[in-house]
């Protein structure tokens, strides 16, 4: 049962009396919460009252896409007479091709909701402060970090009588705890329920004042060839660029270094193997149904190194002429008006049989552990020529052993080199959403060979 | 916005009543018309209109901030609430306090001869595809991949607090940005060439913004067909303002951010390398770069980016000069860093929209200008470059280990720019080895437009980041990513 379905109908009644053609009408509504943290202290706690109406007009092949938010039936009148008039101005555009027509029905996704968060605010900063003082206690000198949580219902409705609705929660916590300025580690938890939250904090702070211990002393590290170990937050973030680009439209715009031409080719050592799963009981990106109301599943990306295919919505299947993956979204480049094109949900990379120690074990040769990274920019994105920057704990391997930190380091390489150049996978999969990735990612240590590292000249 | 600043004033009053120390309320209501376009073609368009409410507060020592699109009262009444319980509930050891400030009642605008409402949808597509138009005409299959957006956003903003101050504000900015792709023969390079001011629609003619946009793809075009590689190691370099403005920007405005040196930004942006310098010496004493270095950040730049008279913590802007002849001379500070530091805040408190906390940014971050011509830069120089332009680059979380990659690069020789283009030269230097090597600073002045992303939710504000020409000497050239 669709409890705002008046809000919706009135959206599509609107709509289809100005003569629109297609709408899509969602809304969200929910409280976000975080609570921010720095020198050990609570910093500042923020919530969000959140009530989006998001509308997507279809007038033949013009489109357009408009927010409206705190909707109320005369908001939804007034926005929608203009947008349409406004809509009837727009040329064609040639990347829209139709929205999901058919009848559709949907998976429920039970697990997505947990019904404990919403009392959750009551002890969320004790934890947090629960989790500064383990770390603390686990040797580090300050703790700075972010919690968010919250609660949304979604519920869908298009002209074509597409409905849906779900309930998600999530919490998301990172914590970087510092024993001196330059040696740091971090720590990253998250999930749709509470199930063991207070065992999970109280864990996640020692781990990132450990990685910060063994940092300390860290010098400046040598440029050159290395083998590299990327943790999971690292791997979720660099082979995340690669995941952005399996899209036809950043193809199509050269934001992505694949081609359709690699699409059945091997293009990653044979030990990967990624999906696209929107059905995850614990994905934060997990979703039954897209915006335009075609189910979502479970999207075969990369298997055994090979590139299965791209993520699809409706317009995109129709001018490759591929299947439909239920990955429609509202996209933007960043800023700018919004559209339909596809767009990831929960991306899983599989585990291999390694544990971390066993990867580290078996280097024969020099090798670069990242424990962390940011700021990932790229000379061409075609080429998939980049750059990013290790932080936190970073450690030189040699003889099978960690010999000491190393700072000051840059990885500047090719991504699809690095895809095809995977010796290890860790068994480690670990969910990852944080600053850097944001698109949820379950990612494992994944060790690569070969890697290019360079350091400042003075 | 009347029923708005009224639902303000409601706000901070119920928030002084209900157990706040400090309560600022700020509404805003914007409209944000934007399109994009492929190869000339238009992929979308849409306005959004946007309305809503932040509220802050302190209350025993914590800070709390909320903020709905409702704008009920008992909506408010209840944000409010929850903020103030959820500030107490952080249970600081040391309280959160404010600099004293001056209280103000001030109204500020941004100057605009033409509002975008005023431009018909039509002209502003026309405008999009005739640049295109003129793109595919001069390059052709040189240039095959063209995205373009234009982005007019506008707000009228409300701000109060429980000290007494209000100020209400109108602003305007317009921006392009353009995502090309050129073939050359040893494969492709691409641009992203932001262009934006605070301005109406006039600032498309006043600023030859479509002669800007074909003489960037040019430099572009060229690059790709003309630049090769080459093994220099030890030169001389002359950057353009756009590559000394991200330089200003990335190896000195984010380090000055006096949130980050004291580490509020430890989990996200990272904290700053001034930290270990402040703490041996004190602003004004230290020597951070050459006697030619100072670099400005700068509000109250009229038409730039970054433009401002009031903050949004209700601080009158001023220029703050971050490096005074070589010199760390002032940090970036809002109220609740300046009181950390027993000083006045300089207002650089910003946040981007209604559902955003005001947060410390930059505003117009640029190398002051010196006394060189632009020819004299090049005089003296045997061997070196001169980097136009530049595609990647980053920077560590500590702001000290930057990277920037050429794009239109030149090479000098004997005193002279030669039409021989080098491909890619990086410079992969530390804010010493920057500001450590600039002997010279040339007259004339360039302003960029760019976004500065920073704190948590990400928060994009417009800047802008230029300058002069600088020369830099004897820099060793880094290593490549093949």
């Amino acid at each position: 049962m669709i409890e705002n379905e008046d809000f919706l109908k009135v959206a599509i009644d609107v709509a289809q009396k100005e003569n629109i053609d297609e709408v899509i009408a969602q809304r969200i509504k929910g409280k976000t919460y975080q609570i921010r943290f720095s020198n050990s202290l609570i910093d500042n706690s923020k919530i969000w009252n959140n009530d989006i109406l998001e509308l997507f007009l279809a007038k033949g092949k013009r489109t357009t896409q408009i927010n409206i938010e705190a909707p109320t039936p005369t908001k939804i009148r007034n926005t929608i007479v203009k947008a349409s008039k406004f809509l009837l101005k727009l040329p064609e555009s040639f990347l829209y091709n139709g929205m999901e027509s058919n009848l559709q029905t949907y998976k429920k996704l039970d697990q997505i909701f947990d019904s404990k968060i919403t009392n959750f605010s009551e002890k969320a900063p004790e934890l947090v402060n629960a989790a500064i003082q383990t770390s603390l206690e686990s040797g580090a000198k300050k703790v700075a970090g972010v919690l968010y949580f919250g609660y949304s219902k979604t519920e869908l409705l298009t002209n074509y009588g597409n409905k849906g609705s779900y309930d998600g929660s999530y919490y998301r916590f990172t914590i970087r705890s510092f024993v001196d300025a330059e040696s740091s580690g971090q720590g990253i938890v998250c999930n749709r329920n509470l199930s063991g939250v207070e065992n999970k904090f109280i864990q996640v702070g020692p781990k990132a004042g450990e990685i910060a211990k063994m940092a300390v002393g860290g010098t400046q590290g040598h440029p050159g060839k290395f083998d590299v170990i990327m943790s999971p937050t690292v791997a979720a973030n660099v082979l995340g660029q690669v995941f952005d680009g399996v899209n036809p439209l950043k193809i199509m715009i050269g934001m992505s270094p694949l081609k359709n031409k690699h699409i059945g080719k091997q293009i990653a050592s044979e030990n990967f193997t990624v999906v696209d799963n929107a059905l995850l009981d614990n994905g934060l990106g997990s979703r039954p149904f897209d915006v335009e109301g075609t189910p979502t599943g479970k999207t075969p990306i990369f298997t055994n190194g090979i590139l299965e295919g791209l993520l699809h919505n409706t317009s995109t299947s129709k001018m490759e002429q591929a299947e439909n993956t239920g990955s429609s979204i509202f996209f933007d480049f960043g800023i700018g008006s919004k559209f339909l094109a596809p767009g990831p949900s929960n991306m899983v990379i599989s585990g291999g049989n390694y544990t971390l120690e066993e990867i580290i074990a078996e280097c024969k040769k020099p090798t670069i552990y990242l424990t962390s990274n940011w700021y990932t920019r790229f000379t061409n994105m075609m080429d998939g020529l980049f750059s990013t920057i290790p932080r936190d704990g970073m450690f030189l391997i040699e003889n099978g052993e960690i010999k000491k930190p190393v700072r000051k380091l840059r990885l500047s390489d090719n991504l699809l080199r690095i895809c095809s150049n995977i010796s290890a996978i860790g068994k480690d999969v670990q969910q990852i959403y944080w600053w850097e990735v944001e698109t949820p990612t379950f990612s494992p240590t994944i060790k690569v060979n070969d890697c290019t590292i360079t350091a400042a000249t003075q | 916005m009347e029923n708005g600043k009224d639902i303000a004033d409601f706000a901070v009053n119920y928030g002084v009543s209900h157990g706040a120390s400090y309560i600022e309320a700020r509404v805003v209501d914007s409209r944000d018309e934007s399109y994009a376009s492929r190869n000339g073609i238009i992929l979308s368009g849409g306005i959004t209109y946007s309305s809503g409410i932040a509220i802050r507060v302190l209350a025993n020592g914590g800070m709390g901030f909320c903020s709905t699109a409702n704008l009920a009262k008992n909506t408010i009444e209840d944000v409010i609430e929850e903020a103030i319980k959820l500030a107490k509930a952080s249970k600081r050891k040391t309280p959160i306090t404010f600099s004293d400030e001056k209280v103000v009642q001030a109204k500020w605008k941004t100057p605009v001869k033409i509002k975008f409402e005023d431009i018909s949808v039509e002209e502003k597509q026309k405008f999009m595809i005739g640049i295109d138009k003129i793109l595919n005409k001069e390059f052709r299959f040189k240039l095959p991949t063209r995205t373009f957006i234009l982005d007019l956003y506008s707000d009228e903003k409300y701000i109060v607090n429980s000290e007494g101050s209000k100020v209400e504000s109108e602003n305007s900015i317009i921006s392009t940005v353009s995502f090309n792709t050129a073939k050359g023969k040893a494969g492709g390079e691409q641009r992203m060439l932001n262009l934006g001011g605070t301005s109406g629609w006039e600032w498309i003619d006043e600023e030859n913004v479509v002669e800007k946009i074909l003489d960037d793809n040019k430099c572009l075009v060229k690059a790709a067909r003309n630049a090769i590689e080459t093994n220099l190691n030890e030169v001389d370099v002359v950057i353009s303002g756009e590559v000394a403005g991200i330089m200003a920007h990335e190896n000195v405005g984010h380090p000055s951010e006096a949130d980050r040196i004291l580490g509020r930004e430890g989990a996200q942006a990272g904290e700053s390398f001034y930290l270990d310098l402040i703490q041996k010496g004190n602003l004004g004493d230290i020597k951070i770069g050459r006697d030619e270095v100072t670099i400005i950040d700068d509000p109250t730049r009229p038409g730039n980016s970054g433009f401002y008279l009031y903050d949004d913590e209700c601080v009158k802007a001023r220029p703050r000069y971050l490096i005074k002849k070589g010199m760390l001379n002032e940090l970036l500070l809002n109220r609740e860093y300046a009181s950390r530091y027993n000083t006045k805040s300089n207002a650089a408190a910003r946040a981007i929209n209604y559902k955003r906390e005001p947060i410390i940014r930059m505003a117009n971050t640029y190398f002051a200008p010196g006394d060189f011509t632009f020819e004299e830069l090049f005089e003296d120089i045997k061997t070196g470059i001169y980097m136009k332009s530049f595609t990647e680059w980053n920077i560590d979380d500590r702001r000290f280990q930057s990277k920037y990659v050429g794009l239109e690069v030149y090479l000098i020789e004997n005193g002279e720019i030669t039409d021989t283009m080098i491909r890619r030269p990086i410079l992969e230097l530390t804010t010493f080895g920057i500001l450590g090597n600039v002997d010279a600073v040339s007259k004339e002045f360039n302003s960029p437009h760019g976004y500065c992303g920073k704190g948590e939710p990400m928060q994009g504000v417009p800047v802008w980041l230029g300058g002069p020409h600088v020369r830099l000497r004897n820099i060793n050239l880094g290593g490549k990513n093949k």
